[in-house]
């Protein structure tokens, strides 16, 4: 129904607007659907990555925040929209990995049933714990949560945030499941009681985390990923701290609804690529604490892989989290 | 003062139609409410499950609408008055389409494409207009249409908001 | 002293012309967004914050600060106007602001409300400079079971709030407190009163609900009675407030900065308490009570105040911590981020011209406050003159606008109207809509650090008694409680044996 409804619409602006069509894709704004409030990370990273895709393909890339449940509202409302390349939407690891798994009733099929555009940014997520615990490493932070699990507190910003998708993951692969969660309503509050001591530990990205580091609020035993992060050189890699299975990014990607025509895929493509390239977009995301996706995964094959990589790592610990 | 003291001890009678039906208001939300929250686990007080506060709240509705029911029988009070249907109708009427028509929708057979802010807009001031009992229509669409106009400048142009303008005249 | 040379590089800063003129933007801006009904500062700054990407941070950040406070104004005028709160904080500025409108002196409220909020800013922008550092260390004092008692004590306060049956305003707050908690759950991720319906998911809007009981019900309300609505442009008394007005307001204007400064400082949203703690203690110590509610210009005064205290002390653990206390410090958070300022506990040290900017452009704002308002006071006067079969299809589709652009979400109109027949209902019940507002606002708050505090202490109520914090702020609830109920009963009967 809504397809034709939309047939009509197009159908509609078409005869109406023929001079423009001639011109090709895209020939008006491109919406950009943000699944969160305005001012957040994935809102920050859509703003400064669609400003420089809008030079490129020569049409105003209009952000609109459409928060809720987890970001499956706004990503639903993307994926369910006329595939015509005129909406599209930045999604992150939770709605597009692990929201199968973390919502039941979902209305998207993030591994089949979209058309991935590109990975346009990654940032790395960091284990840190209350300055005053006594573990000083995540050897010895491992240890003590494996023998005495019921004297933690863990603290994520809610179900289906990536604090709580990343730090379940970790959970699962302890061992510690049922540790005692405490939710609170977004990352600053719980930072807020992390770093007065009233939790133990959470994880979350360097961006919201890094400078309380910095500054000796809270402290970090580790970053998982890949390589150290240059914003914060001093804290070592998961691997390098011995818990090489924990890695996970909480990465940012563009994607649309499934049956998108080939010229809009490949021109929104090439500006991904042509943002993530130009120096001075790279400085706004490196300062950050953001990673700059490689070539393979700024393309839809990569970034569709990228999706169903991290979902069958998180699907086991998302299922068997206590609800 | 005192002939109020007669009449509470004449036994108990309808005496506030407002506080009855309020009471009776409150009793019913909480019923709907516990109904709703039925399958809900209650926790335990070292893991409050969702459905503790939710239950507790609305029991404790009920006892509130319970006291007012006894209230509205022992205390003279106001009485219910007139409810007004037009006003209802027509402005909660035309929010409504607002919000049908400004992104389309469909309902069953029924499905409007998204009519923008250029129809909606002047909709919805035309339709809560008829509100109004000293309504003139020549007044009343001239100032839509000015109205209107004053918004889509006001937040389409000036402060570029996504909101919807016309998309099935101008594809925006 | 070390704060004078701080300010003195502050308003070095914020006194160049590029971020004057951002201040004055800012504020204008902000004043004229924030004054649509249903758009409150949340709104107003995630609608304007994508048009300050393009400046510098400072006089980016400046020119937000602006639009807060200019937005905060704004709700304010109107909550007086026309009775539509944008935000919590304006739902007290409604019970007498509105009335006083009502009564001709619009143009009094809005000028106490101005005047008051510059004094408030004033105050709290030199407690910001002189005690910001020290004073984080209370933010950090704050626990869970700390919030928790906080709240509670706020329920408190919202008994207070009624204007008449008590028992009515005990079921305000608690079908408040039951509308917070309709939504997602935020541990187990299971849906609750939804009705299965996608959109109440993430619980109901604060400014759907807002509009829907206050604005569309206030409508309907006034449709109803002709002669009502035409009170307000019967007479228009003097302007602005005169010497008595001042006189009745200097006291309840700096208890209300007091109150509201400090309740700002905490963390999660301490200082939505402010107005409503400010109205409690200006009803309770006032000589003749029950002026409040029929337009007394303290229940102005204060709660403005402390609504303006609030909003800048609020700054407080964002700029010394790194933590935003609430929505909107979150929404300043991110503007900070997207120019490359990360905010965290060294910002003052490694931005001084950033930090010092914006506290000295705190107060440049609030003047620009008084110099934009005090000469529209006599325009938004002028407003109310409109006849009321134009003027509320024009705040119909200001709503509309307002509330489908706070989530771009159609549907949540459509709810705002629902809420608005609800509303409607309540006012035909005798029902005051200001506690049910508190209570849905507190609720969600209340029930999170609830369940925190219970799962730190695995389950043990004790926690509440023995952090003596908590255990004071519960003393202090069960005391408001006793002064709110026990001359209201006794009234409650007088008024019921003497009709």
């Amino acid at each position: 129904m809504k397809k034709t409804v939309f047939g009509i619409a197009a159908a509609l602006s078409l005869a109406l607007a023929g001079t423009a069509v001639a011109q090709g894709y895209p020939n008006k704004p491109v919406t950009m659907i943000v699944p969160f409030a305005a001012g957040g990370p994935t809102d920050i990273i859509a703003r400064i990555v669609g400003d420089h895709m809008s030079k490129t393909l020569g049409q105003q890339i209009v952000i609109e925040n459409v928060a809720g449940a987890g970001g499956t509202t706004g990503i639903t409302r993307a994926m369910t929209a006329a595939p015509d390349g005129y909406t599209i939407a930045m999604g992150h690891l939770g709605t597009f990995s692990a929201a199968p798994a973390t919502y039941p009733g979902l209305k998207y099929d993030p591994l089949n049933g979209i058309q991935p555009i590109g990975l346009a940014g990654g940032t790395p997520i960091l284990i840190v714990a209350r300055k005053n615990l006594e573990a000083n490493d995540l050897k010895s932070f491992v240890a003590a949560i494996k023998a005495t699990p019921d004297k933690f507190n863990e603290a994520h910003a809610g179900l289906g945030s990536v604090s709580w998708t990343t730090c379940t993951l970790l959970k699962g692969q302890l061992g510690v499941p049922k540790l005692n969660a405490v939710a609170y309503r977004g990352t600053g509050p719980a930072l807020n009681d992390l770093v007065s001591g009233q939790i133990d530990f959470m994880c979350d990205q360097i961006v919201s985390v890094a400078e309380q580091i910095k500054a000796g609020t809270i402290k970090a035993f580790a970053v998982a990923s890949v390589q150290r992060s240059p914003a914060l050189p001093d804290v070592p890699t998961t691997t390098e701290a011995g818990l090489p299975e924990y890695q996970i990014e909480a990465w940012n990607g563009i994607a649309g609804p499934k049956g998108m025509p080939k010229e809009a895929v490949d021109k929104l493509v090439d500006a991904l690529n042509k943002a993530l390239n130009d120096e001075a977009t790279k400085k706004r995301l490196l300062d950050l604490g953001a990673v700059i996706p490689t070539a393979a995964d700024r393309t839809p094959d990569g970034f569709g892989a990228v999706i169903k990589r991290d979902a069958a790592k998180l699907d086991p610990a998302l299922k068997n989290a206590p609800r | 003062m005192s002939l109020n003291k007669i009449e509470r001890s004449q036994g108990l009678r309808i005496r506030s139609t407002q506080d009855l039906g309020a009471g009776v208001f409150m009793i019913v939300l909480a019923g709907l409410a516990l109904v709703l929250a039925r399958d809900l686990p209650l926790g335990s007080l070292r893991q409050i499950g969702p459905g503790m506060l939710p239950t507790s709240f609305a029991v404790f509705c009920g006892i509130l609408g319970l006291f007012l029911v006894i209230t509205s029988l022992r205390f003279d009070g106001e009485q219910l008055s007139g409810w007004s249907w037009r006003g209802v109708i027509f402005v909660l009427g035309a929010a409504i389409v607002f919000g049908l028509t400004i992104r389309g929708f469909s309902i069953g057979p029924i499905s409007v494409p998204s009519l923008g802010l250029l129809v909606s807009g002047p909709l919805v001031m035309l339709i809560s207009g008829l509100a109004a009992d000293d309504m003139k229509w020549k007044e009343l669409i001239i100032f839509s249409v000015a109205m209107s106009t004053a918004c889509i400048l006001l937040f389409k142009y000036a402060l570029s908001l996504p909101i919807p303008l016309a998309p099935w005249l101008l594809g925006i | 002293m070390d704060m004078f040379s701080n300010l003195a590089l502050g308003f070095g800063v914020a006194l160049s012309f590029q971020n004057l003129a951002l201040c004055f933007v800012g504020c204008l801006v902000g004043t004229l967004i924030g004054v649509l009904p249903g758009v409150g500062p949340i709104a107003t700054i995630s609608i304007l914050l994508p048009i300050t990407f393009g400046l510098d941070p400072t006089g980016a950040l400046i020119m937000l600060a602006g639009i807060y406070y200019g937005a905060q104004y704004g709700g304010s005028t109107t909550a007086i106007l026309v009775n539509i709160p944008g935000e919590a904080t304006a739902v007290v500025t409604t019970l007498d602001g509105h009335q006083m409108a009502k009564q001709g002196r619009a143009g009094i409220a809005l000028g106490t409300a101005a005047i008051g909020s510059f004094v408030a800013g004033c105050f709290a922008t030199v407690v910001i400079a002189a005690l910001g550092a020290p004073l984080t260390k209370m933010a950090l004092l704050f626990g869970p079971a700390e919030y928790f008692s906080l709240m509670v004590m706020g329920l408190c306060f919202a008994v207070v709030l009624a204007r008449g049956s008590i028992l009515k305003a005990f079921c305000m707050i608690m079908l408040g407190l039951l509308l917070s908690t309709v939504g997602t759950d935020l541990e187990t991720g299971q849906e609750r009163l939804t009705f299965g319906i996608p959109a109440l998911a993430d619980g109901i809007d604060f400014s759907v609900l807002a509009m829907g009981i206050f604005g569309f019900a206030e409508v309907l309300r006034n449709l109803e009675a002709p002669e009502a609505r035409d009170v307000v442009r019967a007479k228009i008394g003097r302007l602005l407030p005169g010497w008595s007005d001042i006189k009745q307001s200097v006291m309840p204007c700096l208890r209300g900065t007091f109150i509201g400064g400090t309740l700002g400082i905490l963390p999660g949203n301490g200082a939505v308490l402010g107005p409503f703690a400010s109205y409690t203690v200006e009803k309770k110590i006032a000589k003749d009570p029950s002026r409040f509610g029929k337009g007394a210009i303290e229940g102005v005064a204060g709660p403005e105040s402390a609504n303006n205290a609030g909003a800048q002390t609020a700054f407080i653990p964002l700029l010394t911590l790194g933590i935003p206390p609430n929505a909107v410090m979150a929404l300043m958070v991110g503007a900070m981020t997207i120019h490359g300022i990360i905010p965290g506990p060294q910002v003052m040290t490694r931005n001084p011209e950033l930090f010092w900017g914006m506290i000295a452009s705190m107060w440049i704002g609030n003047l620009m406050l008084l110099i934009i308002n005090l000469p529209l006071v006599g325009l938004w006067v002028k407003l109310l003159q409109v006849p009321y079969r134009l003027m509320f299809p024009a705040i119909l589709i200001f709503c509309c606008i307002g509330i489908y652009s706070v989530n771009n979400q159609p549907l949540d109109v459509a709810f705002t109207a629902m809420f608005g027949l609800f509303g409607y209902l309540l006012i035909k019940l005798g029902f005051e809509p200001a506690p049910l507002l508190l209570g849905f606002v507190l609720g969600k708050l209340m029930e999170e650090k609830l369940r925190q505090a219970l799962i730190i202490s695995r389950g043990s109520f004790v926690t509440f008694l023995e952090r003596p914090i908590s255990a004071g702020l519960l003393l202090v609830a069960v005391a408001v409680l006793v002064i709110a109920l026990l001359p209201s009963m006794s009234k409650k009967r007088d008024e019921v044996f003497t009709e």
